[in-house]
């Protein structure tokens, strides 16, 4: 089944076009990262998709209706997001204690585990906490409503490498054994790879790569060699990136069938593409002439 | 931790492998569910049971309803056997390649061989 | 319903929620009654009589009368953003904070009802001092210090949240349409005081209008804000 779908969703404000023109499909029970730069509408996204903005146009369904001011729908989903403001007399425990009753699914001992591993200090004033302990929070609220449909928004602003792996960790765990839809975004693409089944890749509000991650592995690769034995390879396509020192050139292209046995026999040595170095290659040579999503999309 | 040059799922699928041979995992043994394999690699629950999945399509994993996944009878063999054939492919041939590369002759390849391993 | 869920936001934090207003509000009366005992000590009966008469004005009340102000103000600043982070619904969260408003009008005018039957029964603590019974919030019988301090209470969180909501939707330019709205009220008033006599008469003849036509004033006023905050909060987007 469908968890999220969109058509032509568009959200524009007075100076900028947030989102403009998204057509999503997103299944349940998977792991989606949404991915883009600052300023790429991901946010944007996630707070239409729960209802905390308005569209402008296009459609979406969200577990199978309309999310605005749907009890249905919202009481099944949880935005985790980094920029949740919380009343300044507010306690973390209070926090918790109101999610507990807003979302059904809710499971205090998880709750009450997360608290303890994240070593968050529960009775302190939300004032006085530090960025690290705010992130706990919704890290804690995020996983033990146990949502059928989680967003998580840059979920972790101020936590160490340590918490943060703690956080992949939990989340894994829970979602093996209680599966649902979860949307991660985050711009620590490296270490969620391998946690994300499918990856959505927004640029300047529209959708740059809607992609399975199985898929992307061979998507795009890496040869390099001596610069002319390089060009030759390359001769009529456009890489997505080409640089050169002295008499070798390396250049990241959008892989096609065969290209990987091709660059071999050419005598070049190829290597893979993280998600992470496609990331970047594809939302900065988004400014190019080419359009290199669709030219992945086709490979 | 996996070899981050083949896709995912297959590195996990040769990750198993690996612990056969080695006797990690006896023939008629368990091995590690889903989601043990994907909290241990810290990698989609998905990309782990695909893994599996390719074991199983082999016939080297056998799928015990209920229970879980087990080391199929004889697979460490016919494991031994496929990589030894693969062997030649990813290995010999590349050494060979360089081995001419460097004007290295294949009768002093042999030697060089021989000395490594006799160190 | 979850409704529940939404009250319980604001009254999760019970020393925030009623404590903070009550500890107030009994320290101002303490410093009141402190004050009278003092005056009277020196100057006698005369003393409390000026007193009794003088503070009819005493604005000591707004100690608690003042942070319920805010309430509309942090309802919608504070708790909206909140309340739809965590999956509930506007309309949820509309019916949820009305049913609050009109319990803190309940709760406070209650107690300012029963602080007033006891001042007067005790002839102000037996100093003449006036807490509770002042014109904010009735000098007649009990019934209308209850019915005056819960619609004043109630008008101002709805107002208090309209303006808020307004703010959230349409920022800085609200903030100025609406100070030059009020700019231009005084400017009026103060004008219509200087140049029009017959105007002055009409606010003359404010002094001698029937408390219940009073209360209506207010109730009109309540009742606009209600309306005006209902309807902008089902478009309220959260930034």
């Amino acid at each position: 089944m469908t968890a999220i779908a969109t058509t032509d969703l568009a959200k524009h404000y007075a100076e900028v076009r947030a989102l403009d023109g998204v057509t999503l499909s997103l299944e349940e029970h998977r792991i989606h990262g949404l991915l883009g730069r600052n300023g790429a509408g991901k946010t944007t996204l996630m707070k239409l998709l729960t209802g905390q903005v308005f569209a402008t146009s296009g459609e979406m369904r969200v577990l199978g209706a309309d999310p605005v001011e749907n009890v249905e729908v919202l009481s099944r989903t949880a935005f985790i997001q980094e920029s949740q403001k919380y009343p300044d007399t507010f306690r973390p425990v209070d926090v918790l204690r109101i999610a507990a009753g807003a979302y059904p699914h809710w499971d205090q001992a998880l709750a009450d585990r997360l608290v303890e591993r994240f070593a968050l200090p529960e009775k302190r004033r939300i004032k006085k906490l530090s960025r690290g302990q705010l992130s706990a929070i919704g890290i804690v609220v995020g996983l033990a409503s146990r949502a059928p449909l989680t967003f998580f928004d840059e979920p972790y602003l101020g936590l160490d490498a340590v918490a943060r792996r703690m956080f992949y960790d939990e989340l894994l765990a829970d979602f093996s054994e209680h599966p649902r839809t979860i949307v991660l975004s985050t711009h620590h693409i490296d270490e969620v790879a391998n946690l994300l089944e499918h990856v959505v890749i927004l640029d300047r509000g529209r959708v740059l790569l809607d992609a399975d991650t199985d898929e992307l592995q061979g998507a795009a690769l890496t040869v390099s060699g001596r610069t002319a034995d390089v060009d030759a390879f390359l001769a009529g396509r456009d890489p997505l990136e080409r640089t050169t020192l002295g008499s070798l050139a390396t250049a990241t292209i959008a892989a096609a069938d065969g290209d990987e046995q091709a660059a071999r026999d050419a005598g070049l040595d190829i290597a893979p593409v993280s998600l992470q170095a496609l990331f970047v290659h594809l939302t900065t040579a988004d400014a190019s002439a080419t359009d290199p999503a669709t030219a992945v999309a086709h490979a | 931790m996996l070899d981050d040059s083949k896709p995912l799922f297959v590195a996990v699928a040769e990750q198993i492998e690996d612990g056969i041979l080695d006797g990690s995992y006896p023939e008629d043994g368990p091995v590690p569910s889903t989601n043990e394999l994907a909290g241990f690699l810290r990698i989609n629950p998905a990309t782990a049971g695909k893994g599996l999945g390719l074991l199983v399509d082999a016939g080297v994993l056998i799928k015990r309803r209920g229970i879980g996944m087990f080391v199929a009878p004889g697979a460490r063999e016919a494991l031994r056997e496929r990589r030894r054939l693969a062997f030649q492919d990813q290995f010999i041939a590349p050494l060979l390649r360089e081995a001419t590369a460097l004007g290295i002759r294949p009768e002093e390849l042999a030697r060089m061989i021989e000395k490594e391993a006799a160190r | 319903m979850r409704i529940r869920n939404v009250i319980q936001l604001h009254t999760v934090n019970r020393l925030a929620a009623i404590g903070w207003p009550l500890i107030i509000m009994s320290m101002s009366l303490a410093l009141v009654i402190v004050i009278g005992a003092i005056a009277v000590s020196v100057g006698g009966a005369d003393a409390s009589r000026g007193m009794n008469v003088g503070m009819q004005w005493n604005g000591a009340i707004f100690a608690l009368l003042g942070p319920l102000i805010g309430f509309g103000f942090t309802a919608m600043g504070q708790y909206f953003p909140l309340a739809l982070g965590l999956g509930l619904t506007r309309r949820e969260f509309a019916i949820g904070t009305a049913l609050v408003f009109l319990g803190n009008a309940l709760f406070y005018a209650t107690i300012v009802t029963v602080g007033k039957v006891v001042e007067v029964a005790t002839g102000g603590f037996g100093l003449g001092v006036r807490f509770f019974d002042t014109h904010y919030t009735g000098v007649g019988p009990w019934w209308q210090t209850l019915v005056q301090t819960s619609l004043v209470i109630l008008t101002v969180c709805f107002v208090g949240a309209a303006i808020t909501t307004a703010f959230h939707r349409w920022g800085q330019s609200f903030l100025w349409v609406f100070w030059i709205a009020l700019g231009l009220l005084v400017l009026a008033f103060v004008a219509g005081m200087l140049l029009s006599a017959g105007f002055q008469a009409f606010v003359g003849s404010l002094g001698s209008v029937e408390w219940a036509t009073w209360m209506g004033v207010v109730a009109v006023i309540g009742a606009a804000g209600a309306a005006a905050w209902l309807a902008l909060v089902r478009r309220a987007q959260v930034r």
